[in-house]
């Protein structure tokens, strides 16, 4: 058996339509659609129907909904935004809300069945990664203005012959800080999804030498499996948390340069 | 695997674009009420701890008053029983010199009473023993003595008596 074959097919995405808009550095940007956008799109479509039921009807289960919403938004103001913006927490707070309801409903999804793992491929975790990268530039910016803010790249207190080499550092280390924040995301979600799939597999494996000790394997493997889709489930709560905190961290450090 | 590698710049834009929609959609219908409710809640949860430390305060500033009222009407109770008891204790010292002034003044009365009556008493006597005296001594002198007589005698008898009791009291 071909276990490389089985994990590409649950977690490649393939493209169901082609429509190239633009060639950008020799590579097509194909907008056509695929599994994993569709997935997406579920994905968002869970969270405004959700959320938005939640936020404005005045039924029963909007309440309860809203009891278990609610405390996760506090999460995200009081615990993440409040300490690192303060007073400007109320303007982020939307962005960094969808941003993990977002991140969180993508990490789940993947979990159900007929689902892509959208979190689990890098070209999105990159996509989010790219929104960050523009955030921290945008909220700089905003806050300091924009020379302060290139000037405030470089830390103070660096000797003036040093200040271009540190800049490119600086500048670097911001993109660095966002790639770290895409690969971060995208390896730990793709991570559960190989796992649970290897300790699958082992059952065919074992199979394929006697048919006996694959059939033994079926119990512990599928227990095993069970187990780190119960971790999955951990893990998708766990990176969407650490993704909008370090999101708020690095904007934080742009807002906030000393 | 290589697959899932390859650049798909395509699903990065998509996932940017939905992403900002997204952002933008939630802010409009979700976030708004939502965080709405939340503060309203909030500020009315402020509010109302706010108005029971107020309440608490006006509580403990009525206590420190009460307790200040209390004090002073114990220091006044206090300083009005001592007034009372110095009172008290003056009308009895008081009393009790007038007592002492009247058993005094009873005692000095009836003691002059009691000396006035009995030299009243040995005055009569005196005069009712010359009297028999006389009498008798008329009667072994068979004669009579006239009233300037008697008088005369009497008179140097009652002094000789007076002088003999003098001599013997001393």
């Amino acid at each position: 058996m071909n276990f490389e074959s089985i994990l590409a097919h649950h977690l490649v995405d393939h493209k169901t339509s082609h429509k190239v808009i633009a060639v950008v550095a020799g590579l097509p940007v194909d907008m056509g659609l695929s599994p994993l956008i569709r997935t997406m799109w579920i994905a968002c479509g869970i969270a405004i129907v959700a959320l938005t039921f939640a936020a404005r009807s005045e039924s029963s289960l909007a309440r309860v909904m809203r009891s278990m919403f609610e405390p996760l938004a506090l999460f995200v103001r009081d615990e993440i935004l409040e300490p690192i913006f303060g007073h400007h927490a109320g303007h982020y707070l939307p962005y960094f809300l969808t941003l993990f309801f977002f991140l969180l409903t993508c990490n789940l999804l993947g979990l159900v069945p007929h689902m892509k793992g959208v979190t689990a491929n890098p070209w999105v975790t990159a996509g989010m990664a790219i929104c960050t990268f523009g955030l921290i530039q945008y909220a700089g910016v905003k806050e300091q203005g924009l020379v302060s803010y290139v000037v405030h790249i470089v830390p103070g207190g660096v000797p003036l012959i040093l200040w271009p080499l540190l800049f490119v550092i600086e500048v670097f280390g911001m993109f660095a800080k966002c790639i770290s924040l895409c690969i971060r995301l995208f390896a730990n979600m793709l991570a559960g999804h190989v796992v649970s799939l290897a300790f699958l597999c082992m059952i065919f494996i074992f199979a394929e030498m006697s048919k006996a000790i694959g059939t033994g394997m079926i119990i512990p493997s599928v227990g095993l499996a069970l187990f780190i889709y119960t971790m999955d489930v951990l893990v998708s709560f766990l990176q969407a948390y650490i993704f909008t905190f370090l999101t708020a961290l690095f904007v934080g450090g742009a807002v906030h340069p000393h | 695997m290589g697959d899932l590698l390859s650049p798909d710049l395509g699903l990065t834009v998509w996932t940017i674009v939905t992403f900002l929609c997204l952002v933008g959609i939630l802010k409009a219908f979700a976030w708004g009420p939502l965080l709405k409710t939340v503060e309203e809640r909030e500020a009315r949860l402020k509010a109302d701890r706010e108005g029971a430390e107020k309440a608490r305060a006006e509580a403990e500033r009525i206590q420190k008053e009460l307790e200040a009222q209390m004090a002073g009407v114990q220091a006044k109770s206090k300083e009005l029983l001592a007034a009372a008891t110095k009172d008290g204790e003056a009308l009895r010292a008081r009393l009790k010199a007038e007592a002492e002034a009247d058993a005094a003044a009873i005692k000095a009365k009836t003691t002059a009473d009691l000396a006035a009556e009995k030299d009243k008493l040995v005055g009569d006597l005196r005069k009712e023993v010359a009297s028999l005296s006389v009498m008798a001594a008329e009667k072994l002198l068979h004669k009579s003595v006239d009233a300037g007589v008697q008088k005369s005698v009497l008179d140097g008898f009652f002094k000789d008596l007076d002088s003999t009791k003098k001599a013997g009291s001393n």
